[in-house]
């Protein structure tokens, strides 16, 4: 029989080769992978995109500048850029460069792709917000023109993405709204937010934890060296000007911006007036609710709470429906139409 | 029109069907049966059609489809049932299929299940049905427990507002389904007219966009009659109608005339010119819809949505008989608060289920017992007799009689008794409505683990059987969390593997202790098995979610029905014929050839040796490393059909090997003996107790058996899942035995 310590050690020697090599991100698997992608036709897409990125106010992008988007050394991405000329997707002026038209054409497609991808994992998946980028980037590169198409009829031609981006269309046509950069806001002025920046990863990490996402409605106070003071659903928010950067809003009239009352804050007994549903709940979960019957005007009583303490049942349309403390957050209702509800009424 | 046409077309329609059906008899109308989720749709269909029905997939997806038919009036139709759902949003499988069979199938008549007691949210679904066929029969359900909760409503109100005819029926107890018959036999005949509700004022904003389009629509295909809704629809960019306006699929349902000839590719100024184009063909429609839909506000559906419920609240108040009622006692409640406060509610909770389990293992043991005297001792002696009074040569009647009758007849006989006590018992209380809040309660410990409330209820099933848990996943409605509750099924100790556990527990641990104390530490063992089950079951959940199931879609919400009496008789008896059939099927499909499998290789000599020793010889390093042997090993592979056959298994691969063939009843033949005799027999051939530990260990965390292998890979339709349902918990299994084993000989010096 074999040793039992000889046969632990084995094992343990397993464990950690394994890990070695599958360690999400950092193993041996994955570095593999990374390699074989980095191959010539992925990093001529993403110069081509970087360039469409950068040079969006029309200046010219210096080879340092891509170098250091792509994190590759000066010299290739020089190589990189003079093969885009060499192609037809890019021209120089000696030091910068600029896409050409057909550059820009292939440079839209990429965006369409990229940003399609990312609606989709808004919608269909539940894949955090942060990873929603890193994953596109990655599929942009495999994903064929019909898959594209089929990808945008699934979604039903979305104009934007979850971050607020405008989508291309087929022929390359770009949605615009009246959006602005929040730094154009004066203090006093209001808004909703209508985009963030996913670029870099950190920044958008960051702006979700102060809690901005898409169509909350702000109210620009004050702006110093510090960075620019908002009130944010009645939470006082400081945004250094480094994030304050990668937010656009849409202009809306000064509304009451105190935090909005939700589902979350009526007990058992209490009953009110359903507002909307917080544009942050998507995809499959939202159209639940909405089925269920919770739109603006319906009033929900809060009936029992569950023996765990979590979920609670509520009566929705004459029906009990159980919904956990992190939905019910997402439903706004009127602060002022909480009311006790007595249970054994019918209405 | 004449009865011949009728049946042409009924025909033609049957070749359409063709891609949404599985099978088709003779019919002579179409009948679709559509409702909200928990409205008695169920009992509606086993009303009307008895037990002329059969249940079936809808093709390419995991929905169920079930199928019957009746006759009324000498004509006879064809009840498709489908599935339950809130809206025809096409958001899920389930809304395609219901959407696609009444747009597409084009039934005859539909008749819509409403439940009376929540009527605003089960016109959601009516409006949305209405808007796209006029043929409808509404039966409005529950009536008996509306007039029980105080709730009136006036069928002739809401057949006013709707402008359909309505049924008011009890389906339970049969109350109003021969008028529902004769309903629906009359507007098959064409004897109803209907002015269905189509008008769902929204918003000016939304009017107008609606208007546009609609336009559109009626320019191209003049005599649509649901030209609001495909508008609708057209805004949605809903593939399905757009592939249906661009191929001509619309037009020949409007007219039975051919799809129109490919029209010519849409210019690209026309995304942005929405004014008033000569819309001659499908993709003009499409473009102008295209463009209407970039100025859409961002909340469209939202409003769409709101419109629907602020008509389907009109409709509802106009259908109610008298204001505010008030109830004197509101049973649910009071019983909910019962059920669903942290003092009472855990131990009832517990109670329950201790009540369900005990009557199983207590209730079964006796006709278990029956059923193996009978199928076991005197079936297998009467075969063996007539196969050898027939002069049949000694390896048939050994394969057949020794080999397959014999594995499959202990199957049934282990099985049978305890599943058909344990599922009648829990259909009771989710006939009552209990199970739900079981799933409320226990929620909060699931979503910490990224699972579903409703997987307590699965994983109780699982205790029953695991192939019936995975099926019972279905009730869990979320992408993501359905997928965990499947794969982590197998945790829970199903009824198979109970004898064994016990056996184990009774001759090697409980032999440790003192006589008097023997059957305590038993059952503790057994005990701490399930329970160390039901911490693999979360490990597992957490991992997944964590891992491989990390991106799926996730939504949650848990409907809590009403209390309602279950009707004790035919639960039971209902329940009892499906157990048992299923019972009976698995035992011939996957056991009898186990046993062959298992008469084969204690019989097959090669080289001078059978089949057994080789296997067992070969398999003895990788089982001695996991504290099991080769023959435990050998067993589990050749047993995997089955659970109840592995210790039989055992028995008689032991004695094969072990060169002791006097006894047991021959080579191949499985037998069974009492504990002392089994402890007696299997220490001699050099089980220890760590053995034992092991082998309970590894019958908790084996691969499931084969009719959960099969169950999974139907239930998902996916290989993917179904190889990490039946390889994760082997190789859990593995791991666990071998590092026990280890850290045992290591501390035992052994």
């Amino acid at each position: 029989m074999v040793d039992p310590a000889r046969a632990l050690l084995v094992f343990a020697a397993l464990v950690v080769a394994t890990a070695v090599l599958v360690w999400p991100r950092r193993g041996v698997f994955a570095l593999v992978q990374r390699t074989r992608r980095a191959t010539e036709r992925v990093r001529v897409e993403d110069a081509v995109k970087y360039l469409f990125h950068a040079g969006d106010d029309g200046a010219a992008v210096r080879p340092e500048a891509l170098a250091g988007a792509l994190s590759v050394r000066e010299t290739v991405a020089r190589t990189l850029l003079t093969r885009l000329v060499e192609r037809g997707l890019a021209r120089t002026d000696g030091v910068g460069f600029r896409l050409t038209e057909g550059g820009r054409r292939d440079a839209l497609r990429l965006v369409r792709t990229h940003r399609l991808v990312e609606q989709w994992l808004a919608d269909r998946t539940g894949v955090e917000p942060a990873e929603w980028h890193a994953v596109a980037e990655d599929a942009e590169h495999d994903l064929t023109a019909e898959q594209v198409e089929a990808l945008a009829a699934q979604l039903g031609q979305p104009r934007f993405d979850p971050h607020g981006d405008p989508i291309p269309t087929a022929t390359g046509e770009l949605p615009v709204d009246d959006r602005v950069l929040l730094g154009r806001l004066a203090p006093g002025e209001a808004g909703t937010i209508a985009h963030l920046e996913d670029e870099p990863a950190e920044s958008y990490i960051a702006l979700r934890r102060a809690g901005l996402t898409l169509g909350r409605a702000l109210v620009v106070h004050a702006r110093d060296a510090r960075g620019v003071q908002l009130e944010l659903d009645g939470n006082r928010v400081t945004l250094p000007h480094l994030l304050e950067a990668g937010v656009s809003v849409l202009r809306a009239p000064h509304t009451s911006t105190e935090r909005p009352a939700t589902l979350a804050d009526i007990a058992p007994g209490e009953s009110a007036r359903v507002i909307g549903i917080d544009r942050a709940c998507r995809g499959a979960q939202r159209r639940r609710l909405l089925d269920l019957g919770v739109v603006p005007g319906t009033r929900i009583a809060a009936v029992l709470r569950s023996a765990g303490g979590d979920p609670i049942a509520y009566d929705i349309r004459g029906a009990l429906i159980g919904l956990r403390a992190q939905q019910a957050a997402w439903v706004r209702i009127d602060a002022a139409s909480i009311a006790p509800h007595e249970a054994d009424r019918v209405a | 029109m004449s009865p011949t046409t009728f049946r042409g077309q009924a025909l033609a329609r049957d070749a359409d069907l063709v891609q949404l059906a599985t099978r088709s008899e003779r019919f002579d109308h179409l009948v679709a049966l559509a409702g909200n989720p928990n409205t008695g749709k169920s009992t509606v269909f086993n009303a009307l059609t008895g037990l002329r029905q059969h249940t079936g997939n809808w093709p390419g997806k995991t929905v169920t489809r079930a199928e019957g038919y009746f006759v009324a009036g000498g004509t006879r139709f064809k009840l498709v049932d489908l599935p339950g759902t809130y809206s025809l949003q096409a958001a899920s499988d389930d809304e395609q299929v219901a959407r696609d069979m009444l747009l597409f199938g084009r039934p005859d008549v539909t008749v819509l299940v409403l439940d009376a007691t929540r009527l605003e949210r089960n016109l959601n679904l009516a409006l949305q049905v209405l808007a796209i066929t006029p043929r409808v029969v509404v039966c409005l359900n529950l009536m008996d427990e509306a007039r029980r909760r105080g709730i009136g409503v006036d069928p002739l109100a809401l057949s006013r507002e709707l402008g359909v005819p309505v049924i008011p029926a009890s389906a339970r107890s049969g109350e109003g389904i021969e008028a529902l018959r004769e309903a629906v036999r009359a507007m098959a005949a064409g004897e109803t007219p209907t002015t269905p509700y189509r008008v769902a004022r929204f918003d000016a904003d939304t009017e107008s966009t609606i208007a546009t389009v609609e336009t559109a629509v009626l320019d191209a295909y003049p005599d649509l009659p649901n030209s609001r809704w495909v508008a609708l629809r057209l805004l949605n960019a809903d593939e399905r109608v757009e592939a249906a306006v661009q191929n001509g699929e619309l037009a020949a349902l409007v007219a039975e005339r051919p799809p129109a000839a490919r029209p010519t590719p849409v210019a690209s100024a026309a995304i942005h010119d929405a004014s008033p184009v000569a819309v001659q063909s499908g993709n003009d429609v499409l473009a102008v819809a295209s463009a209407v839909r970039w100025r859409l506000a961002a909340d469209f559906q939202d409003r769409i949505t709101e419109g629907i419920y602020r008509a389907a609240e009109a409709i509802a108040t106009a259908s109610r008989l008298g204001g505010v009622q008030r109830l004197r006692f509101d049973f649910d409640r009071t019983l909910d608060r019962w059920l669903t406060s942290p003092l009472t509610g855990f131990p009832i909770m517990v109670l329950l289920l201790g009540i369900v389990f005990w009557l199983t293992i207590a209730g079964a043991n006796v006709p278990s017992a029956m059923l193996g005297t009978l199928l076991v001792d005197h079936g297998h002696a009467w075969l063996s007799s007539l196969f050898t009074a027939a002069g049949a040569p000694d390896w048939l009647r050994g394969f057949v009689v020794d080999g397959v009758y014999l594995a499959t007849a202990w199957v049934i006989a282990v099985m049978l008794p305890p599943m058909a006590i344990f599922f009648p018992l829990f259909t009771l209380l989710e006939d009552f409505g209990y199970l739900p809040r079981v799933a409320f309660n226990l929620d909060a410990l699931f979503r910490r683990v990224g699972a579903h409330g409703k997987q307590a209820l699965t994983m109780c099933m699982g205790f029953g059987c695991n192939a019936a848990g995975v099926v019972a996943t279905r009730v869990i409605d979320s992408p993501r969390e359905r997928l965990v509750a499947i794969i982590t099924n197998n945790f829970s100790l199903c009824n198979g593997r109970w004898p064994t556990q016990i056996l184990l527990a009774t001759v090697f641990v409980g032999a440790l202790a003192p006589p008097a104390l023997a059957g305590l530490v038993s059952a503790s063992a057994v005990v701490s098995v399930t329970l160390i089950g039901v911490a693999a079951m979360f490990f597992a959940s957490w991992l997944l979610t964590r891992t491989v199931l990390r991106g799926e879609a996730t939504s949650f919400s848990l409907e809590l029905p009403p209390y309602r009496p279950p009707r004790l008789w035919q639960t039971l008896y209902t329940s009892l014929i499906d157990r048992t059939l299923i019972v009976l099927w698995r035992a011939i499909a996957f056991a009898a050839p186990a046993g062959a499998v298992i008469w084969l290789v204690g019989n097959v000599s090669v080289g001078g040796a059978t089949l057994a020793d080789l296997l067992v010889r070969w398999l003895e390093p990788a089982g001695l490393l996991l504290g099991l042997n080769g023959v435990i090993l050998l067993a589990y592979v050749i047993a995997i059909p089955a659970n109840e056959i592995v210790i039989p298994t055992v028995l008689m691969l032991t004695v094969l090997t072990g060169g002791v063939p006097e006894a047991g009843a021959g080579a191949g033949v499985l037998f069974e003996l009492d504990a002392a005799d089994v402890g007696v027999l299997l220490r001699e051939h050099g089980w220890t107790t760590l053995t034992a530990v092991c082998t309970m260990l590894f019958s908790l965390l084996h691969n499931p058996c084969s009719t959960t292998i099969y169950t999974i890979y139907r239930e998902t339709g996916s290989a993917r899942w179904t190889a990490l349902a039946t390889l994760m918990p082997l190789g859990m299994g593995a791991v666990v035995c071998f590092l026990v084993a280890q850290v045992w000989r290591l501390v035992t010096g052994a």
